[in-house]
């Protein structure tokens, strides 16, 4: 078994009621409903094997968290078949729970009221980890996202970044070989969010841990994943590297200047550059955006020709996101 | 064994969580207890007025009610489910229950355990006492297991109904006001069944068997011999009841749809 997942023509359709119009169509609602199926994913094939770091990506709504929630045994699928770490979830969910971590960005598996502590005492009992396991493994962890200051305080107490940090220590009591993330880093600062990855790059290593994570934040996908599965209205729309979707989709560099003194569009556009840039005017934010393709050293180009002729008050680089990449693709049709 | 011990793990970790608030934890101790004293005076003051009611004297009537209030204690410290519906299934908490490795439904309701309840088991003993010094009630040395054996049966049946209302949440996430209704059916069965007419009797012994919780129970202790078919009935009716509720929510968990982030 080198594979930690395997789905196959998974289908999850739910059943919603659509109303008519109207306080007639209300009143014809109340006899005789209207239902629509809809499903939420559309017959989706991938695998995940041991040890690989994927993304699954997509727009609100496109189905992500309806897969990870099969994936996880908390929903029974319509069709298809899901094997997880060689079992089905749903049949045998408590069996089954034994072997992931799950981490939901914004739900809280920690008790609220007592100290960090505590919760992880009774997730250890709840996971059957024994002392020895427990204290080799989680020592390590505790360490590494430095937590261990906070574990006496109740949870209430704690800021976002640091609960977090805990919910993440949390899921790996059991010390499980798959884990999945759904929005890990969702309104974490940078030094955060960059201990998180830091931290999850380690026990990939160190374990092999197989991790599937769900986010809207492409530096978690750069630096963690260098597969990526897309989705879109319940289907996967692309699923391979991110280098390569980057290169496809997402290849207009953004770059953002505020001068000191004012400059005209021209002037800019006149700068000496072994490469074409398109210079925009900005009228709402006063500034110049300079928008171009993505290559070797072209930024730092650009950036030193600027700075020589003007003086600038501020420089921003725009990367492009998980969403535009998805509106660029889903505008120009298949990948 | 792992389901023992987890219960006792559960338990210490609310402990704990009352114990975090000192000042709360003392009040909400002394307003049960001011509670369970109410609840005396106004058993005393309002069964003060009744003589016989279809041939049950007041003493025996008054143990009914004392009797009623241990399964009904023990129903509420650990199955307090009654916002099941709102807190984990329209806040989607279910789904983290679900990534645990223990069966749901115990999990509920471990999460949901109010221990301050137990008191009422202390109140519906006082009044047991004197009603049964009253009545001049003899006791055999097995009635005390006898009585266990009832209560919990009681609870069970208690906690049936309201395990199968719960899992309505799976099919259906609108609210519902079934629940509150269920409380006051409840009460009904803290009275002798044979005032209510006979469609109301066979409902609450056969659909809602609430009578299983107070009357059926009570009288065997009371030596009303031609109820003591009921009585022993109770905790397999317990049992049954209990089952096919659990088999109903595992049948709901299913049906789970989650709730959106």
């Amino acid at each position: 078994m080198s594979d930690a997942i395997q789905v196959k023509q998974l289908r999850k359709e739910f059943k919603s009621v659509s109303s008519r119009s109207g306080l007639k169509g209300a009143f014809r609602d109340l006899l005789t409903r209207n239902y629509k199926i809809v499903p939420a994913v559309n017959d989706i094939n991938f695998t995940v094997k041991k040890g690989e770091m994927v993304a699954y990506i997509g727009e609100n709504g496109a189905g992500k968290s309806t897969t990870i929630k099969m994936l996880t045994g908390i929903l029974e699928p319509t069709a298809g078949e899901i094997t997880v770490n060689g079992m089905n979830p749903h049949k045998e969910r408590e069996k089954f729970t034994q072997t992931i971590g799950v981490v939901f960005g914004q739900r809280s598996q920690l008790w609220w009221d007592i100290a960090v502590q505590e919760s992880f005492r009774l997730l250890k009992k709840v996971y059957k980890v024994s002392d020895e396991q427990y204290n080799d493994h989680m020592e390590h962890v505790i360490k590494t996202l430095d937590i261990g200051p906070l574990l006496d305080k109740p949870v209430r107490k704690l800021s976002l970044g640091q609960r977090m940090r805990c919910e993440l220590a949390a899921a790996l009591i059991h010390n499980p070989p798959l884990l999945f993330l759904d929005e890990p880093t969702i309104g974490l600062d940078v030094l955060v969010k960059m201990k998180i990855r830091e931290f999850l790059k380690e026990i990939n290593k160190k374990y092999n841990t197989t991790i599937l994570l769900t986010t809207h934040d492409l530096g978690d996908i750069e630096a963690l994943c260098e597969r990526v599965i897309m989705l879109d209205e319940g289907q996967i729309i692309y699923d391979g590297e991110l280098q390569s979707l980057k290169d496809n989709w997402a290849e207009e560099k953004q770059v953002h200047f505020q001068f000191i003194e004012p400059v005209e569009l021209h002037e800019l556009q006149s700068l000496p550059l072994p490469f074409t840039a398109n210079w925009v005017y900005d009228e709402k934010h006063q500034t110049y955006m300079a928008m171009m393709k993505e290559e070797s050293d072209h930024i730092s180009q650009l950036v030193s020709a600027v700075v020589s002729h003007f003086k600038i008050k501020d420089v921003k680089i725009h990367e492009t996101s998980i969403e535009e990449i998805v509106r660029n693709i889903y505008e120009e049709g298949t990948v | 064994m792992f389901y023992v011990s987890m219960f006792f793990q559960y338990v210490s970790q609310y402990m704990k969580t009352r114990l975090q608030y000192r000042a709360d934890f003392f009040m909400e101790i002394l307003s049960d207890l001011l509670n369970q004293v109410v609840n005396l005076v106004f058993i005393l003051v309002v069964f003060g007025h009744t003589q016989f009611l279809s041939g049950w004297s007041r003493e025996e009537i008054i143990f009914i009610y004392g009797f009623f209030l241990i399964p009904f204690a023990l129903f509420s410290s650990f199955f307090n489910i009654w916002d099941f519906n709102d807190r984990y299934i329209v806040k989607g908490e279910m789904d983290r229950i679900l990534t645990r490795p223990i069966h749901s439904l115990f999990q509920v309701i471990l999460e949901r355990i109010e221990l301050e309840s137990l008191f009422g088991v202390v109140t519906g003993l006082i009044i047991i006492f004197y009603s049964g010094a009253s009545l001049n009630l003899e006791l055999a040395w097995y009635d005390p297991i006898l009585f266990v054996i009832f209560a919990v049966g009681g609870a069970l049946a208690y906690a049936a109904i309201f395990v199968a209302i719960a899992s309505i949440g799976f099919w259906s996430d609108a609210k519902t006001s079934i629940m509150p209704m269920m409380y006051n059916i409840g009460n009904y069965g803290r009275y002798p069944v044979d005032i209510y007419n006979k469609v109301i009797r066979f409902v609450l012994t056969w659909v809602l068997p609430f009578a299983f919780v107070g009357v059926y129970p009570a009288s065997y202790f009371l030596r009303k011999e031609e109820w003591y078919a009921y009585a022993f009935a109770t905790p397999v009716i317990g049992l049954v009841f209990f089952t096919v509720s659990v088999f109903i929510w595992n049948q709901g968990v299913k049906r789970y749809r989650g709730a959106g982030n």
